[in-house]
């Protein structure tokens, strides 16, 4: 009975010391968001970095956020073909692959190409910046790290992975469609008629808001872990690991969340 | 004496490690003090401290008069902007070239038009013997020596009342070191800037320092001028100097 209990409160102790990491954690996040964000709505605003960033996320992640999805709505047309041919229910492909598109793969395929791709970096950045006192040096120079660092990442992630987001779900559609019509032989016209009449606008809507929730989480760690990273060079490869790996995993964790949550 | 820079009972620990235990020094107007220590012993810390970099646990840290943490962020910004700081590894801004970092406290701190700013970032990188030719370089196609004196130039790019050295010959060689020293007494001497360097360089020790402090243990156990220096018996300055195995410095220093 004894040790029964031993048993029991060594468990309940381990969970509770996890469960209040977990909160420390989400706290000091909170907090490092609300510092970056307060920092970045105050003036002087730094146009310059928020615009670098923008085409770090918004131009350079296209190539690997469009192929990704053109393979994937290949892909996806050839699988639903074979289950869907033995009910004899092709028709149903085009709608299939613009609802799964919109709603689910676009926002989850492009946020975690964009976590791999710049989640990674920023964390690799901001993290050697730390180690070798780049940081600090901003500061004694009088410019607020938050606001030159943190808040331009964090802001046109959450505006632009939206706009990929859309990029994704048009790119991925059209690789449905050259699969179907090339490959498959369905009648074009009809393959655009049913694609256009299964596409609902808060299907789309929605993944854009997926999209900005991404883009805000996957920035907001990435300079979180970069700027609290320590250990030089080992420390900061770690850092990026946590990054990525985080934030992918906060990334289907919200998405089955925002999913309930919106339809 | 007028006294850029006081620091009373400051004390600092990182969780259970005491790093900083009650230190009190006073610099004053145009004088170079030099902490020395070994590897480890805080003497980054104490820095970052003075700069409000790192909270201390405890103490007392006035810049020109003013207690710093009574300082709103604005001002503490501005005092900043008094401070000038070479780091132990340059931390030049690795994405931006060398006039831009040079130039960087003049355009984001004093708000200086880029030209004027571009300008002024010239004259300081021909005060370290550096011309236009580096400018458009980037920092990782520098050698040591010459980010050395690029941050240097960063350092001293905002006309500050106070420098930092971290560690300013810290691998480089003997020949570079001198330069670097040179510039060091030039900058402080010439300009009248007040200056707290950290080493344990003792060449460098001896050529630029007016008074020392020995850091031991979380404690300054010795203080006095540069002839002082060469002339006391006191044993762990004595080791320290002459780099001898043997002495109170325990191996843990
Ligand atoms: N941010 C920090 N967190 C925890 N420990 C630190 C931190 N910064 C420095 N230390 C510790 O404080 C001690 C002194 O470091 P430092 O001042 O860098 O030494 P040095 O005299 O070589 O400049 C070291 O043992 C270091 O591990
Ligand atoms: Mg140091």
């Amino acid at each position: 009975m004894g040790s029964h209990f031993a048993e029991l409160s060594v468990f309940l102790d381990r969970i509770g010391r996890l469960f209040i990491g977990f909160l420390a954690s989400i706290g000091s996040l909170t907090l490092f968001s609300i510092k970056a964000i307060w920092a970045g709505i105050t003036p002087p605003y730094y146009w310059k970095q928020i615009l670098q960033q923008a085409v770090q996320i918004g131009y350079f992640s296209l190539p690997v956020v469009g192929m990704t999805a053109l393979f994937t709505g290949m892909a996806m047309t050839l699988q639903c073909y074979a289950g869907f041919s033995e009910f004899t229910a092709e028709n149903a492909i085009p709608s299939v692959v613009m609802i799964a598109m919109t709603r689910e793969l676009g926002p989850v395929l492009a946020a975690l190409m964009v976590a791999g791709r710049l989640g990674a970096s920023m964390t690799a950045e901001i993290g050697t910046m730390k180690v070798t006192e780049q940081i600090d040096a901003l500061t004694t120079l009088s410019v607020n790290s938050y606001k030159y660092l943190v808040f331009p990442r964090i802001l046109t992630g959450t505006f632009l992975v939206p706009f990929l987001v859309l990029i994704d779900d048009i790119i991925g559609i059209l690789g449905g469609y050259l699969v179907g019509v090339y490959y498959l032989n369905f009648n074009a016209a009809n393959y655009i008629r049913n694609t256009l009449e299964s596409m609902v606008t808060w299907d789309i809507v929605s993944g854009l808001i997926k999209g900005a929730v991404f883009g805000f989480v996957i920035c907001l760690m990435g300079c979180y872990q970069g700027y609290f990273s320590k250990g030089g060079a080992e420390g900061v490869g770690r850092a990026t690991t946590n990054s990525v790996v985080t934030s992918s995993i906060m990334i289907l964790l919200l998405d089955g969340i925002l999913t309930f949550a919106l339809f | 004496m007028e006294y850029v820079i006081e620091v009373e009972n400051l004390s600092k620990s990182f969780g259970s490690k005491e790093v900083l235990q009650g230190i009190s020094m006073k610099i004053g107007r145009g004088e170079s003090y030099v902490v020395i220590g070994g590897s480890g012993s805080g003497k980054s810390v104490l820095v970052k401290c003075i700069l409000g970099l790192i909270e201390p646990t405890s103490g007392v840290i006035k810049i020109n008069g003013q207690d710093v943490a009574k300082l709103s962020q604005k001002e503490l910004f501005k005092t900043r902007l008094k401070c000038g700081v070479l780091y132990q590894g340059g931390a030049l801004f690795d994405s931006l070239n060398v006039i831009e970092n040079v130039s960087f406290g003049l355009i984001y701190g004093l708000q200086v038009p880029q030209k004027e700013a571009y300008k002024i970032a010239l004259e300081k990188l021909e005060a370290v013997d550096l011309d236009e030719t580096v400018a458009k370089l980037y920092p990782s196609e520098l050698s040591g020596g010459m980010s050395k004196r690029v941050a240097l130039a960063r350092a001293i790019a905002t006309d500050p009342d106070i420098i930092f050295f971290d560690e300013p010959t810290t691998g480089l060689d003997p020949i570079t070191s001198g330069i670097i020293n040179d510039l060091i007494v030039r900058c402080t001497k010439e300009m009248g800037i007040s200056a707290v360097s950290i080493t344990h360089d003792i060449n460098s020790l001896k050529h630029i320092s007016d008074r020392v402090g020995l850091l031991f243990k979380g404690k300054i156990i010795w203080e006095g001028t540069n002839k002082e220096l060469l002339a006391t018996d006191n044993p762990y300055v004595v080791q320290f100097i002459n780099g001898n195995a043997e002495g109170p410095f325990t191996t843990q220093g």
